[in-house]
């Protein structure tokens, strides 16, 4: 077996050593009746490595990707550009292959890596610091919610505005194990009414899950005035390259997704979770923090630290259960703004907000965005589902994934509305087409 | 080692000096050194109220984490904010500038758990 | 013999340290536009002050801080209860292709037959390999296996009206996320002391179990590289309490193809792929734990769950009555799980068990070649990991940490150290299947070379790493004084 190097006689040699005649010797602490015999498994037999390339290839060849397709996805998951270099780094051996980085004198490429990461999610965020990632933007928001309730040491939640349901359902199951209620509070006025000293925290996803940015200084103010932690989240971490970032009006904690630094869609994942918050919550983040700090010999290093938060040394008391993260995806991310700048970034923002604005300023009549400001998403409201699900297969007959119909992710919405979303990728002629195909110019 | 004969000690290694209706406490030059480097110091809040034998604090090393058991009834009245800084100030002076938290309490409270100088020598001698 | 880390190794600075550079030199493509005023009201005032890399900068600049790890590609890697195995090169190429990297999450189903095709099959293989029934992939690693475990468990009370069953048991040896899971879905947990021998005690076990206990959690092989060879009147006595097994599938190569969990009357067992299935670790991640279940817990699975109708089409669905829910914003950590698809494919049926044969025979041979130099704390067989402690090396001032570091300078990642936390001075030692007899050799060398320099010339052990680019470090200043991202200039 190719990925073994044993030859039989090195087991031969190996087991007699021990003085043991067979393999079989080595299982006799387990039962005689729990053995299975050897071939009887239910699964394909060995395929060589051809085979399974060509396997797999027949099967992502029945898949429809956004390289063949014009792709107006959004809800959490964007087609941005990836430069080439992003993979090179992140498939060196050396990062991929590495575990956690216990060992810190053998691991200070990780750690730089990581300690870069964190400097530039704490800075894109306009945030004090930020950790070494957790799995998704969703669990993200469950993680901050639990963080908030430590530092308040109050129990109740309020998921304000519109978040992305994907989010507050992963949210909301978190917090159903525990004491206290989670509130879904869409309306602003009736939000105000809800803030009291039971409330450890309000959730709110800006832009919001429909591309709409709003301005939350009040809703900051608000929220001091009851000791409330304000937490941010958001889906595509880009727009901060253009629009203020939760730092600058206050947000204690600040989550979301980092997917759209150089990591591809993939279905869905492995994709980046990201926590960033005040320095004064440092203790109460969940999952791993690199520090910098110096070797015997007085060099610069960094290491992983303030471990006593976590799993493996506080247990039951832990700020979370995470260990295994997203670690890979943190140097994908750091790579990624290295050969961006806030400059490439701000670029990366501004095109995928004047796609959109191309796109909103050609609807026909009989197609409405939705109204307010709106960063790179917005939502297209049909005249009826008949006439958007048209829509939908005429664009797919010409390469264009046009967006997502609202009630696959909220299952209330309204069958006649469609999330899209616009990215860098999006070329000029690719929304002509689209508004073509929608009948406007 | 010498421990301190004007204070009183528990099993789980705290110290604590009764003078009236106040106490101190910290944890025994024992305990830090148990410990190692002490890293970080989670004081109470002022003005909560504890049950002797109560999690009032915690003490952390770089690879270690331990509760604090406040060892008579009482309430906050001070916390040594000095720890917020230099936690080290457990490990170099435990009995002394190395106190966690300063108590009220009651007079005439039942003390008859702690051990003296004596008796804790003699409990780490076991 | 070992050549150590005398490569060529440079310094490099923070990417933050360097001259900023205030234009993008990435090209990109889109649309190019005024932007409305509504709009740009909202920007930032701030500048963000990521320097921006020329690619041959940012190149260099991450390849020399690669240079600076040691991965399984470098060299062995045989830190306990990790697994740290090859990782295949054919299956990152196969996560890669476009029409696996490139396909979004809420795409029309009809679109993405092809992974949800793959997908379907790796539950249905976990299902095999592990012997049960049901199996949800979305858990994203270990720890959020074990989580999506206990709470469907929770829900499986709830639903038996034995809603005062709140309390997890959680042997003294288990990894640290078990109790923390356990926390986590609001259930108690309560440590079971393990017996002389580092095993379950029957008899201990026995005085825990009662009308509050929802679930046993135990990892098998245990922590300390041994099988519970008890396992089926464990799972009897817990369910015969009213209570279920969690299984922690950390530990899985030791029995993958040889013997399967779900028949040994394990209710639940998550698997780490990134361990049993060798997906590369990354650093610390990404992993993927998917949960496999019996018939008992089924119907708590999370969504969404991928259905196959009859005629062979695939469809995600997101509806189910008793389901906990969603653990995860998407189905799962898809690239990873596509890596486990690809190593379960070439191994198959028929050689599937030489994973766990290998695994085990290198584990014994390792422990076989070291007994009379370390102390060995639980006699026997192990399985796919040996533990041994710094008991005999004590004397002379010589402790797993030194051995460990020692170690580094000669190449080899250490093996796990003071864990599990039952054994004082704890070394557990994993050199998976995909290690060569040549380099057990040389460890084991190395190893006993180290027990020799413990009695005759210790000082080395003390001073170790000198090789890498960093020695010892000031961990206690990292957690004193915390720096976390570098500072920004005034």
């Amino acid at each position: 077996m190719r990925f073994l190097p044993h030859t039989d006689a090195d087991r031969s040699d190996m087991l007699a050593q021990m003085g043991m005649q067979s393999m079989q010797e080595l299982f006799a602490d387990i039962p005689e009746n729990f053995h299975i015999e050897q071939g009887s498994l239910s699964l394909a037999k060995a395929k060589s490595e051809v085979d399974i390339l060509r396997t797999f290839k027949a099967a992502a060849n029945k898949n429809s990707d956004a390289q063949q397709n014009r792709c107006f996805l959004g809800a959490g998951t964007y087609h941005h550009a990836i430069p080439a270099a992003v993979d090179y780094i992140i498939s060196r051996g050396e990062f991929l292959t590495a575990y956690t980085p216990y060992q810190p004198e053998i691991s200070q490429g990780t750690l730089q890596a990581l300690f870069e990461f964190q400097t530039i999610i704490a800075r894109l965020l306009g945030m004090e610091v930020a950790n070494a990632s957790l799995y998704d933007a969703a669990t993200a928001v469950a993680e901050a919610a639990l963080m908030a309730r430590r530092i308040t040491r109050r129990k109740d939640v309020i998921l304000a505005g519109n978040i992305n349901p994907r989010y507050s359902k992963v949210c909301d199951n978190y917090l159903s194990y525990l004491d206290g209620d989670c509130h879904h509070v869409s309306d602003f006025e009736q939000l105000t009414s809800q803030l009291d000293k039971k409330i450890s925290c309000v959730i709110i996803q800006n832009p919001d899950f429909y591309g709409r940015v709003q301005d939350l200084h009040t809703l900051r103010e608000q929220c001091s005035q009851h000791g409330i932690l304000l937490v941010v989240c958001f889906g595509d971490i880009s727009a901060y390259g253009l629009i203020a970032p939760p730092g600058e009006y206050g947000a204690d904690i600040a989550v979301g997704s980092g997917q759209s630094l150089g990591i591809p869609m993939g279905y869905g994942g492995p994709h980046l979770g990201l926590l960033s918050c005040k320095k004064k919550y440092l203790r109460q983040i969940p999952g791993r923090l690199c520090g910098m700090t110096q070797d015997n010999q007085g060099r610069r290093a960094f290491t992983l630290t303030l471990s006593t938060r976590e799993q493996h040394i506080r247990r039951e008391k832990a700020t979370s259960n995470i260990c295994t993260n997203q670690g890979l995806m943190c140097t994908a991310a750091a790579s990624y703004m290295s050969l961006m700048g806030d400059a490439g970034l701000e670029q990366v923002a501004k095109r995928s907000a004047a796609a959109l604005q191309r796109l909103t300023q050609g609807l026909p009549p009989h197609i409405l965005a939705d109204e307010g400001v709106h960063y790179n998403e917005t939502v297209l409201h049909f005249p009826s589902q008949q006439e958007r699900d048209d829509f939908l297969a005429r664009a797919q007959q010409v390469n264009i994934f046009a967006g997502i119909p609202l009630e696959r992710i909220k299952s209330t919405a309204s069958k006649a509305a469609l999330l899209v979303a616009t990215t860098e990728m999006i070329e000029a002629n690719d929304i002509d087409d689209y508004l073509q195909l929608l009948g406007g110019q | 080692m010498s421990i301190p004969t004007d204070l009183k000690y528990t099993k789980d290694h705290e110290w604590v000096r009764l003078e009236g209706e106040t106490a101190i406490f910290g944890i025994s030059q024992h305990a830090q050194e148990a410990l190692g480097d002490i890293v970080f110091v989670e004081l109470p809040e002022l003005e909560t109220k504890l049950d002797a034998g109560e999690a009032i604090a915690v003490v952390e090393s770089v690879k270690a984490v331990s509760d604090v058991y406040v060892p008579v009834t009482g309430e906050v009245i001070k916390i040594n904010e000095l720890l917020e800084e230099t936690p080290e100030l457990v490990n170099n002076d435990s009995y002394g500038q190395g106190w966690i938290a300063k108590l009220k309490v009651s007079a005439d409270m039942d003390t008859s758990s702690l051990m003296d100088a004596t008796a804790y020598q003699a409990f780490l001698d076991q | 013999m070992f050549s150590g880390t005398t490569g060529i190794q440079h310094e490099e600075a923070l990417i933050f340290e360097r001259e900023h550079h205030n234009a993008s030199s990435i090209q990109l493509p889109g649309v190019e536009a005024e932007l409305s005023s509504e709009l740009l009201a909202f920007q930032r005032q701030k500048s963000a002050h990521i320097p921006n890399l020329s690619e041959p900068e940012t190149v260099r600049h991450f390849v020399r801080m690669s240079q600076w790890n040691h991965g399984i590609e470098t060299g062995f890697y045989p830190l306990g209860s990790c697994t740290m195995k090859h990782n295949p090169r054919i299956n990152e190429q196969i996560a890669r292709l476009d029409g696996f990297a490139h396909i979004h999450p809420e795409q029309a189903d009809e679109s993405v037959q092809g992974t949800l095709q793959i997908m379907h099959q790796l539950s249905q293989d976990l299902g095999e390999i592990s012997g049960f029934a049901h199996v949800s992939l979305q858990p994203a690693a270990g720890a959020h296996g074990e989580l999506t475990g206990l709470m469907m468990i929770r829900a499986c009370m709830d639903e038996r009206k034995q809603t005062q069953r709140r309390v997890v048991l959680v042997p003294d040896s288990a990894h640290g996320t078990n109790p923390a899971s356990a926390a986590l879905c609001g259930m108690r947990t309560i440590e079971i002391p393990s017996a002389s021998n580092g095993r379950i005690d029957l008899e201990i076990l026995a005085t825990y179990l009662n009308d509050e206990v929802a679930a046993f959690m135990i990892t098998n092989p245990n922590t300390t590289g041994m099988f519970e060879s008890d396992i089926q009147r464990i799972c009897d006595m817990v369910h015969e309490a009213g209570a279920l097994v969690y299984g922690d599938g950390a530990n899985l190569n030791a029995l993958v193809g040889m013997a399967r969990p779900g028949d040994m009357g394990i209710d639940c067992l998550h698997i780490n792929v990134h361990k049993t299935f060798a997906t590369p670790h990354g650093g610390g991640g990404p992993g993927a734990g998917p949960i496999a279940v019996n018939d008992t817990l089924a119907a708590f699975l999370p969504v969404p769950r991928i259905i196959k109708t009859e005629d062979e089409h695939y469809h995600l669905q997101y509806e189910a009555t008793q389901s906990i829910g969603s653990m995860l914003g998407s189905m799962g950590q898809v690239g990873v799980l596509l890596r486990a698809s690809a190593y379960i494919a070439a191994f198959g049926r028929d050689k599937l068990h030489m994973i766990a044969q290998d695994a085990v025979l290198n584990a014994n041979y390792v422990l076989s070649r070291l007994k009379d130099h370390y102390d060995v704390p639980f006699a026997g067989l192990c399985k796919h990991e040996c533990l041994l402690t710094d008991a005999k090396q004590q004397e002379y001032g010589i402790k797993t940490l030194d051995i460990a570091k020692y170690l580094i300078d000669l190449g080899m990642h250490p093996m796990t150290v003071y864990f599990p936390l039952i054994v004082q001075g704890a070394m557990l030692i994993e050199p998976t299947e995909t290690e060569s007899k040549q380099t057990l050799d040389d460890f084991c060398d190395a190893m006993i070379d180290i027990a020799r320099m413990a009695k005759e010339e210790p000082e080395p052990l003390h001073q170790a790493p000198q090789k890498p680019i960093r020695t010892r470090l000031d961990e206690v200043q990292a957690a004193r004084k915390p720096v976390l991202v570098w500072p920004e200039e005034a």
